[in-house]
């Protein structure tokens, strides 16, 4: 029997004041290799604001996964946007993006999409995925 | 990963090093074949065991730094023996062979000690590690206990699965949050209890419990459900005296219902009574500084009423403090601490300034308004200065305003004092002796200055009537007479309490008999409704 595939739409505060840099390298980093060994493929998009990330996997991957993510601390206010059975994977990988529109954040994080392989276009046609998009552009810190 | 040391290479018993995290460095073939450890490093408590409950085992014993040995089930019918080496310089000998089953004591009862669902200690653990503390006469230590919030919902519409389920994952955030020497401790149902055997500062425990809260309260992912619980935390410390141990969890649990009451999802640090009253103490102070600034007090007035005149004389003002959670609080409580911290005198000010305005406001210019001023605002001259700035502020006839001072004032003959009251007379104003007979007060004082009237205390005229009372009245009456000063009965609250002091000649009346302490607001309609008792009563 294949495990029954679950995907994750979660959204929470960016709490990284300094070094957002090196951190957001690490959380990259991480991720994906934490990722690759539990099957979990999906995005994390964020800004200055907040993150958000859409998980997919097996179910016990997924909250595998997202006890160890909630227990990092750069991150608070979690809110689960979506948690159910889900008939495909909208991401063949793991990626990161960052979504927002502040220039020096722009600059340094504008790139990030391309390197690490953040397919957009999984985006398309999907409600949830719009929201998020909106709500990450409502948060971004001023 | 294969120690090049042959003769170890050679043997069939299982050999390796772990280091302080418990990761293996060093492993000979056999140790690596028996327990399917292809690569290094590798945490020993990673290793596949059939039975989850073993490693649970593995993992209490390795926390013991001390030396021990546990067997363990690898695969049905096949046990396997850890001898564990006590820990040196942060590393530590494991040996692994089977055909030796080891049977302890101690396994046995860790076993027992341990609950199957999350792989904490229970209840027994709890009382051996206190058992041990005591033995050790461990002066410091500390108790978290942790209790879920809206846990029983879960329970009740996910079912028992799930919500077993979630306990397990709550039990890991607890671990992910607490450190490896802390005993992890499940007492039942929905109940945590972390055990941290040394001495943390109270900002640390705070900060744990705070974010122990934090994590319990974000969303939970069991069974293809999100589930959001919260967490309430007591916490209570034990410093230099290891006899409370056992009254520790006690206080965790005393500290986690005040967690409870004060709203859920915090935390609330146990405080022992003594601290407690130093605490409360400290809040209601606090309180108190803000009242003015938050405009809690008013003023209630009282009839004073003249018997022969059987007309209203005037009102005495009293305080009244209305706080937002403690209720109405009585002057008995807040103006000693008033006197003691200093605000008197601020109060005071107000108190006079307050009832000088509101005064001004009555229909009948003849109508007096007596003021209570406590013995601490005769400290220095503010008290002149705050009667002359409330006259000037509101207008008010110097004549109609009445100070009204206790005995207690002339316990200690000061020229000082005398100076003051001098003044406040010839700024016009009366003073009344309050409270007389209370006071211990030698009665030379009454000799010294021109007081408007005397007010026996209550407690004369409440008394059970009997001749000796009824002699100590109307001899205060008399006295008064004598002087020339007015005599007013305070606390009158019968008809025969009245005509007997009618009967007696004294000049005024006060007191529940006649009228409560009413609001500014109702002054008017009481004057136009007042009807003299005796007419009342006839």
């Amino acid at each position: 029997m294949t495990a029954v595939l679950y995907r994750l739409v979660y959204m929470s505060r960016n709490d990284i004041t300094d070094e957002i840099d090196t951190q957001i390298d690490g959380i990259l980093k991480t991720s994906r290799e934490n990722n690759r060994l539990a099957e979990v493929t999906g995005a994390l998009m964020f800004n200055t604001g907040c993150f958000a990330q859409v998980l997919e996997g097996p179910h016990n991957a997924i909250q595998a996964t997202f006890e160890r993510i909630q227990c990092d601390e750069r991150h608070s206010d979690v809110t689960v946007l979506l948690f159910e059975p889900s008939n495909k994977r909208s991401f063949s990988s793991w990626a990161m993006a960052y979504v927002g529109a502040q220039e020096s954040a722009l600059e340094r994080f504008g790139n990030l999409g391309d390197e690490s392989g953040f397919e957009f276009t999984a985006l398309d046609g999907d409600d949830i995925y719009n929201v998020l998009l909106d709500n990450l552009h409502d948060a971004e810190a001023q | 990963m294969i120690d090049s040391v042959p003769q170890l290479e050679a043997l069939a018993t299982g050999i390796a090093i772990i280091n302080g995290d418990n990761v293996i460095v060093h492993a000979n073939t056999a140790f690596a074949r028996r327990l399917n450890v292809d690569a290094l490093p590798y945490r020993l408590t990673d290793i596949d065991l059939p039975e989850a409950r073993s490693r649970d085992l593995l993992e209490w014993q390795l926390r013991d730094i001390g030396e021990s040995a546990l067997t363990v089930a690898i695969a049905p019918g096949r046990s396997l023996t850890f001898y564990i080496g006590a820990q040196r310089e942060g590393q530590r000998l494991i040996i692994a062979a089977s055909g030796w089953p080891h049977r302890d004591e101690s396994t046995r009862d860790l076993a027992a000690q341990l609950d199957p669902l999350t792989g904490f200690g229970n209840r027994l653990m709890y009382a051996e590690r206190l058992r041990e503390f005591e033995a050790m006469g461990t002066k410091a230590a500390a108790v978290l206990i942790i209790d879920l919030d809206h846990f029983k919902q879960v329970n009740d519409t996910l079912g028992h699965g799930t919500g077993d389920e979630l306990l397990g994952l709550v039990a890991q955030r607890i671990r992910a949050s607490t450190r490896g020497n802390d005993t992890l401790i499940r007492l039942g149902g929905d109940e945590f209890v972390v055990l941290i055997p040394e001495e943390k500062h109270c900002e640390g425990l705070e900060a744990l419990a705070g974010r122990l809260v934090n994590l319990l309260g974000r969303p939970f992912l069991v069974n293809g459900h999100q589930i959001n619980i919260g967490a309430s935390i007591g916490v209570a410390t034990l410093v230099g005296d290891s006899d409370q141990l056992q009254d520790l969890l006690r206080h965790a649990d005393l500290a986690l219902y005040e967690a409870k009451h004060r709203g859920r999802a915090g935390h609330y640090v146990f405080q022992s009574p003594l601290e407690q009253r130093a605490f409360d103490r400290r809040e209601f102070e606090v309180d108190l500084r803000r009242a003015l600034g938050l405009r809690q007090f008013t003023l209630h007035y009282q009839p004073q009423t003249s018997i022969a005149d059987r007309r209203v004389t005037g009102f005495e003002a009293l305080i009244r403090w209305e706080h937002p959670t403690r209720g109405r609080v009585s002057p008995l409580d807040f103006i000693p601490l008033a006197e003691e911290i200093g605000e008197i005198a601020a109060i005071g000010r107000w108190v006079i300034r307050c009832a000088c305005e509101e005064a001004m406001a009555w229909q009948d210019e003849r109508l007096s308004v007596a003021v209570n001023v406590s013995p601490a605002q005769f400290a220095d001259d503010t008290i002149v200065d705050a009667v002359r700035d409330a006259l000037d502020h509101s207008g008010l006839a110097p004549a109609r305003l009445e100070l009204e001072i206790t005995e207690g004032l002339f316990l200690e003959e000061s020229e000082s004092i005398m100076r003051r009251l001098w003044a406040i007379k010839e700024l016009g104003v009366a003073v009344a002796i309050d409270d007389f007979g209370t006071g211990y007060a030698s009665l030379g004082y009454l000799n010294s200055f021109p007081f408007s009237k005397i007010k026996i205390d209550k407690s004369f005229i409440q008394a059970e009537p009997s001749p000796r009372a009824k002699a100590l009245i109307s001899g205060i009456l008399a006295m008064g007479s004598n002087l020339g000063m007015a005599t007013t009965a305070e606390g009158i609250e019968t008809l025969e309490q009245y005509t007997q002091l009618e009967h007696d000649g004294c000049s005024l009346a006060q007191g529940y008999y006649i009228a409560r302490p009413m609001p500014a607001g109702q002054i008017a309609d009481f004057l136009e409704r007042f009807c003299p008792p005796t007419a009342r009563a006839s």
